[in-house]
């Protein structure tokens, strides 16, 4: 009698436990016909802003050349039939209304039909990463099979549109303690960082030449160049190399250079801080159950994606918070993520997060990060997901986590296959 | 809805009559099944709406499954917590015509040969299957699915979570072939589940060796039943402690290991990816499913959580298959809740006979209800 009993009891226990268990973390890595899974993540090179390769080309245009590419090497199945598609969302952060307008335009030129709808995100820096959690969304609960994730910046053309950081019109907000805290320089707020948290100039620097070594010797083994999608400009000229890394960056050539926010005894300088950048970046979203119908390849699939609040005068800390409530929420922990790709919008940010979660650096932006690469902000998302799926190796767990400007953070988990 | 109560035996399995469309037989324990006598109910719905007890057999231990004889009006075979089987026949008094005794522990399941009619099979707690024939008193074939250690046939990185305390329940009914099934369309196919949380698929034609497929179904945790779709011959379904559902295209799984389990050493089992799954289908664990006779892509589920639901099974729309997943769909493709039961269902059955959608389920309570899922 006691074995029945004792075996029933497991079944009741082993299946209560399970219903608590937030997502059934014990399956996280078994293949499901409802997995969101991506079929194809590229980017363009990151030009450099103000002088680089696309200093003179807008947004629409590199969105519209970069589609022709990605679409030109969609899987066979898919580019017969771009009605397949049944969302385009496009992260971008500085274009008038997040480009709603000309990126749509840019996605009608390149073949994409009338008939697939087009949102324009802005989630500030996070805008790439939001627009694929955005199609993947969709793609659960069963509104589409199939969709497009973009995102796009020209930091070049579009900083001076807006205040980057917006406008306040209302007198009671600008004098609003907690309202105006949201126009804060960003710099300003890793300057908060830094103090608050006390991440020395030397450490940051260092870890900004780490990033520089790393993103330079990457991309002289050629490691870029499955994600880089050639972009052909005006002249004819074609730019498929990232022109943000550079060699013989040390800690001691970065300490040289001048604070950018406070000039007497801030840490926050143009060596460890990121980029300005142009760019644009896709992730080509399906459900496995269709993806398989039609044949489709499958880079990994995309597990989960959380944002958190954070103060937005130590906006930075964003992935802190951020990284461990997607963990929660799949059952992970620091140590079974094999790779981050945490956005160095700042280098004492980034530090200050990496220490907190007691991440191990060497699995931290192993090709360098925005320091070294560049960070158009609406591409940098989706430039992630790109980069992190040929970090990874088969069955291994990978997250991409960026601070957001306004005080957030997101994180989301993918798993290569 | 109609009700007849055993008084003093909870119901475990349940099958309506091939031969008459008023007839049932539920087999049955006291004491929740965990100790004491088995009976074996055979009930008939009269005219006027009511089930009545036509004749029972009771039996020194508890019942755990029944299957009637395919090619025989009044033979009803049931599964014994001794380790026997017993064929009764329902025109007699308190005997069984003959009793099959070969396992070692608890029988769980028994299921007869649809195809040849011929031919049972039983699965038990002993770790084995064994196929019989009414006619001989030894079984014909035992099957073992192969002793399978779960932290090794676990892919390593799902090891990681298996390590943690709160799945090591596990290993205590690891062998346990919780229920065996033969094809209702191949009889020489035989489907299985165990506490190991896999499933087999024997081909009873091959020699034992290379005779049966492994595939892991539900996530390390036990699985406690499994169905053959009645008109996709390729398509099973599994239920488990991880309540979910998940159905399987049984000619997929060499597929998946070639195509996306590169590291899986030939001839191990390995870790294969379902057609369609009912995540949380159920509130606990998932006892019983078992597909529609009149439909190619309904199936009812019966549970720890005391009811029994009929889903729709969404990857397919009962011609061609839709490529879409049930959790897609907002109601998660569920058709029917029935709530009426106050313990654990363990048993239920599909009528075959009348309107389509009638099925009779029984449970702990002690209840034998016959309802309509379908409305």
């Amino acid at each position: 009698m006691s074995q029945r009993l004792q075996s029933i009891k497991d079944h009741l226990v082993e299946s209560a436990m399970g219903k608590g268990e937030s997502k059934r973390k014990n399956s996280l890595l078994e293949k499901r016909p409802e997995d969101v899974v991506i079929v194809a993540a590229n980017r363009s090179a990151i030009g450099k802003g103000f002088k680089g390769a696309f200093k003179d080309v807008n947004t629409d245009y590199l969105l519209y050349n970069f589609l022709n590419e990605f679409i030109g090497r969609f899987p066979e199945p898919l580019r017969a039939d771009l009605n397949l598609i049944e969302e385009v969302a496009c992260g971008n952060v500085l274009n008038v209304g997040a480009g709603a307008t000309e990126h749509r335009a840019a996605c009608l030129a390149s073949g994409i039909p009338y008939s697939t709808p087009f949102v324009a995100l802005n989630r500030q820096c996070s805008s790439g990463l939001t627009a694929v959690n955005d199609i993947a969304n969709k793609i659960k609960v069963g509104q589409i099979d199939i969709g497009l994730a973009l995102g796009v910046e020209s930091m070049t053309n579009n900083y001076k549109n807006v205040n980057p950081l917006g406008m306040i019109s209302s007198e009671e907000l600008q004098k609003n303690r907690e309202a105006k805290k949201c126009l804060i320089p960003m710099g300003i707020t890793n300057e908060n960082v830094a103090a608050n948290f006390k991440i020395s100039r030397k450490d940051q620097d260092e870890f900004a030449a780490n990033s520089y070594q790393k993103a330079y010797k990457a991309k002289n083994e050629g490691l870029f160049e499955d994600e880089i999608l050639p972009i052909k400009l005006p002249d004819g000229s074609i730019c498929q190399s990232d022109e943000g890394p550079r060699p013989n960056v040390t800690a001691e050539s970065l300490s040289s250079i001048r604070p950018a926010f406070i000039k007497d005894r801030g840490t926050t300088t143009a060596g460890n801080a990121s980029q300005v950048s142009d760019g644009v970046a896709g992730v080509l979203l399906a459900r496995r159950s269709v993806a398989n119908q039609l044949n489709l390849p499958v880079l990994g699939r995309y597990i989960d994606f959380q944002t958190v609040g954070v103060p937005p005068e130590i906006m930075g800390v964003g992935p802190a918070y951020a990284i461990p409530k997607v963990l929660e929420a799949t059952g992970l922990q620091v140590q079974d993520i094999d790779i981050f790709e945490i956005n160095e919008a700042f280098a004492a940010q980034a530090l200050y997060c990496i220490h907190k979660l007691g991440i191990d650096l060497n699995k931290v932006n192993p090709r360098g990060g925005a320091i070294a690469l560049g960070h158009p902000l609406g591409c940098t998302g989706a430039r992630q997901v790109a980069t992190i799926l040929r970090e990874l190796k088969k069955d291994q767990i990978g997250v991409v986590s960026m601070c957001i400007g306004t005080g957030m953070g997101a994180a989301a988990i993918f798993i290569k296959e | 809805m109609l009700r007849y109560h055993m008084q003093g035996f909870s119901g475990y399995g349940v099958q309506y009559s091939p031969f008459f469309d008023n007839r049932l037989a539920v087999a049955a324990g006291s004491n929740f099944g965990l100790v004491g006598n088995g009976k074996l109910f055979i009930l008939e719905i009269d005219r006027s709406g009511r089930i009545v007890q036509v004749n029972s057999f009771l039996t020194q231990d508890c019942l755990f499954d029944l299957a009637w004889n395919e090619s025989h009006e009044n033979q009803v075979l049931v599964a014994q917590g001794d380790g026997t089987l017993r064929l009764f026949d329902t025109t007699f008094k308190e005997f069984p015509i003959a009793i099959f005794k070969e396992h070692e522990r608890e029988v769980f399941s028994c299921n007869w040969n649809l195809v040849n009619r011929q031919n049972f099979l039983s699965s038990s707690w002993d770790g084995s299957i064994k196929i019989w024939s009414p006619l001989r008193k030894q079984s014909l074939m035992t099957l073992t699915p192969r002793p399978l250690e779960i932290t090794k046939m676990v892919d390593p990185l799902n090891a990681i979570i298996l390590k943690k305390k709160s799945f090591t329940g596990i290993s205590k009914n690891r062998n346990c072939v919780y229920q065996a099934q033969f094809s209702p369309h191949d009889q020489n196919l035989v489907l299985s589940c165990s506490g190991n949380s896999y499933a087999s698929l024997f081909d009873i034609r091959l020699p034992s060796g290379k005779n049966q497929n492994n595939f892991l179904v539900h996530s390390g945790l036990e699985a406690l039943t499994c169905d053959f779709n009645k008109y996709r011959p390729y398509v099973v379904a599994t239920g488990g402690v991880d309540n979910a559902i998940r159905i399987w295209d049984i000619r997929m799984l060499n597929k998946n290991e070639s195509a996306t389990i590169k590291r899986t050493v030939p001839g191990q089992p390995h870790n294969s990816s379902c057609i369609n799954e009912i995540p949380n289908a159920h509130g606990l664990a998932i006892r019983k499913v078992t597909w529609s006779p009149h439909h190619s892509n309904i199936l009812m589920s019966a549970s720890y959580d005391m009811t029994c639901r009929i889903w729709r099974d969404l990857s397919n729309d009962g011609a061609k298959e839709t490529y879409k997943t049930n959790s897609t769909d907002a109601t998660k493709g569920s058709i029917f809740n029935f709530t009426q039961h106050s313990e654990f269902v363990f048993g239920a059955d599909w009528s075959l006979w009348g309107k389509p959608g009638y099925v009779a389920s029984t449970a702990w309570d002690g209840n034998l209800f016959v309802w309509n899922g379908l409305g």
